[in-house]
């Protein structure tokens, strides 16, 4: 299964609130995925199980994963585009 | 008022577990969720509250003798247990009048909105918990709901102006277009700002410092288990432990703090589907206006200066927490204070060293407003049956957001009962406010300027 990871201050309020969304937008679209909320202050651990990683903060560094915009799924602003290319990627591998 | 009072106690009486998921499968089919789904989230808030007791009963167990030993040992007696956020928030949601802050929220906002008085909308619903926790505090010291209804409802407002206010400069660190942060925790920056001010005009403390690289270094202190960790070997060698035990108390500590936040995700997984909707209806409203969406802090979370200020900022708060005069907080839970250095950030612009000196000013200023709410947030604790606390122990929470407005608004609102002290803090406090504006509007047009 792919595993996608949401990440915020706390790994709590912000990022399993997109996480929740998210999976309910791959819910619907019939996409097979696991979303997790995590806390960013641990990234550099998660993002070695992740396929994807959603921020909700401009990334400061280059990772070995696609980076999707979490700002997107919170405002509602772009949702649809980051959705397909969360799916893209989702299917791609 | 009497039957009213009857009613709140019966369901008082059933305990937070019991009524909170009663009143969420409620809210759930009236925002037109579907029957499963709503009696799921209402059970996953019940289970929240549980495992968030759980896990409060488990840190005591060990925290408890732990701080009795460091009495005995050191003389250091601080019987408030800072439990950080997570557990203040579960008792927050407890308290019998919280839901009445969702409709109190909605509706200002929208009317705001409408009015042009703001152009932010909020659609962090799960901060509404903020404004509870002041209407609990408002209500323990004067004694009245309603008034603890109105000051919640001026705290939405000033969260919207202050959202407005701090838009481009919040802009102008993260580089994120169209959103605001109307978070309690900014509204600390009404305090913040003469000092910054002030500093400003202190040459060597403008100096700038390139945080990414401190963070790379000192980063893994602001993880959970780690602090914790870390803070648990220190209590155990104050209070005499042998290294062994202190190793243990180290893990434990480490445990619980690591636990807390896997639990408060559950509340948040429970909330989402209500969150969603409202947010959903109240975009709905104002088709094709352009506003600011206002967020949860975490989209800050990408500046290094953040973590770097709050991880130097624990030894200043632990030293604090010993020699302050009255302070009866052991910080714990909450020793990485982000409600310090979040508005830290946003008042100097990212500027880490006035971030540092000024935390240090304002670290006193946690711990006292955490002695004044620890017996306030124990009883209702009690009362509603979300945790049971040791006797001889209070539970409290050391890095609170807006901690000075509570306070000043909870005495403001004890005239009440003809607490004349509180007008005058208000009066003050409305100065600072004053002072803030002015230095945000004049901060937007220099902003603008540049983009011209």
């Amino acid at each position: 299964m792919k595993r996608v990871i949401v990440a915020c201050g706390s790994g709590v309020a912000t990022s399993q609130m997109v996480a929740s969304k998210v999976g309910r937008l791959l819910k619907e679209r019939r996409v097979n995925a696991i979303v997790d909320a995590v806390d960013i202050k641990s990234i550099d651990t998660h993002i070695k199980q992740c396929d994807a990683y959603i921020a909700i903060t401009a990334p400061t560094k280059q990772f070995n994963v696609p980076v999707l915009n979490g700002i997107a799924f919170l405002t509602g602003m772009n949702m649809d585009k980051e959705l397909d290319k969360l799916i893209e990627i989702l299917k791609a591998k | 008022m009497e039957y009213l009072q009857l009613v709140v106690d019966y369901v008082l009486g059933l305990g937070s577990q019991v009524f909170l998921p009663l009143v969420m499968i409620l809210v759930g089919l009236l925002v037109k969720m579907k029957f499963s789904e709503a009696f799921s989230a209402g059970l996953t808030l019940g289970v929240a509250f549980v495992g968030m007791g759980t896990i409060v009963g488990f840190m005591f167990s060990f925290i408890s003798p732990a701080a009795e030993a460091l009495v005995e040992n050191s003389g250091i007696t601080l019987t408030a247990i800072d439990v950080g956020w997570a557990p203040l928030a579960a008792i927050a949601w407890a308290w019998p009048y919280a839901f009445f802050m969702f409709p109190i929220q909605i509706a200002i906002n929208i009317a705001m909105i409408a009015l042009n008085k703001t152009s932010t909308l909020n659609v962090d619903l799960w901060n509404v918990w903020n404004k509870i926790l002041t209407a609990v505090m408002v209500a323990a010291i004067s004694g009245s709901v309603a008034m603890a209804l109105v000051v919640g409802a001026i705290q939405v407002v000033i969260e919207l102006w202050n959202a407005d206010l701090t838009q481009k400069q919040i802009y102008n660190i993260t580089g994120i277009p169209g959103v605001s942060c109307p978070h309690s925790m900014t509204v600390f920056g009404v305090v913040l700002n003469p000092f910054n001010k002030l500093m400003e005009k202190i040459p060597g403390l403008n100096a700038n410092v390139d945080a990414y690289v401190l963070k790379e270094k000192i980063g893994i202190f602001a993880e959970n288990h780690v602090m914790g960790f870390i803070i648990g070997n220190l209590i155990g060698f104050a209070a005499g432990y042998s290294w062994q035990d202190a190793l243990n108390l180290g893990i434990s500590t480490g445990t619980a703090l690591t636990l807390f936040p896997m639990v408060a995700k559950l509340f948040m997984v429970a909330l989402s589907p209500i969150s969603d909707a409202a947010g959903e209806f109240m975009k709905k409203r104002f088709p094709g206006r352009e506003f600011f969406i206002g967020l949860d802090w975490p989209f800050l979370a990408g500046s290094p200066e953040l973590w770097v200020a709050a991880v130097l900022l624990v030894p200043v708060t632990l030293l604090f927490s010993i020699i302050l005069p009255g302070n009866n907080v052991l910080p714990l839970g909450g020793i990485i204070n982000i409600c310090l250095v979040v508005p830290l950030l946003i008042v100097t612009g990212g500027n880490l060293i006035r971030m540092v000196v000024m935390g240090i000013l304002a670290s006193p200023i946690f711990l006292y407003v955490g002695t004044v709410l620890a017996p306030i947030i124990t009883d209702l604790a009690i009362e509603t049956g979300t945790y049971a606390v040791p006797a001889g122990q209070l539970i409290s929470w050391a890095g609170m957001e807006m901690p000075v407005f509570r306070y000043v608004f909870s005495r403001a609102a004890n005239i009440i009962n003809g607490d004349f002290l509180g007008i005058v803090m208000l009066v003050a406090w409305a100065g600072l406010w004053y002072l803030y504006v002015k230095e945000f509007t004049a901060r937007n047009k220099k902003f603008e300027e540049e983009e011209a």
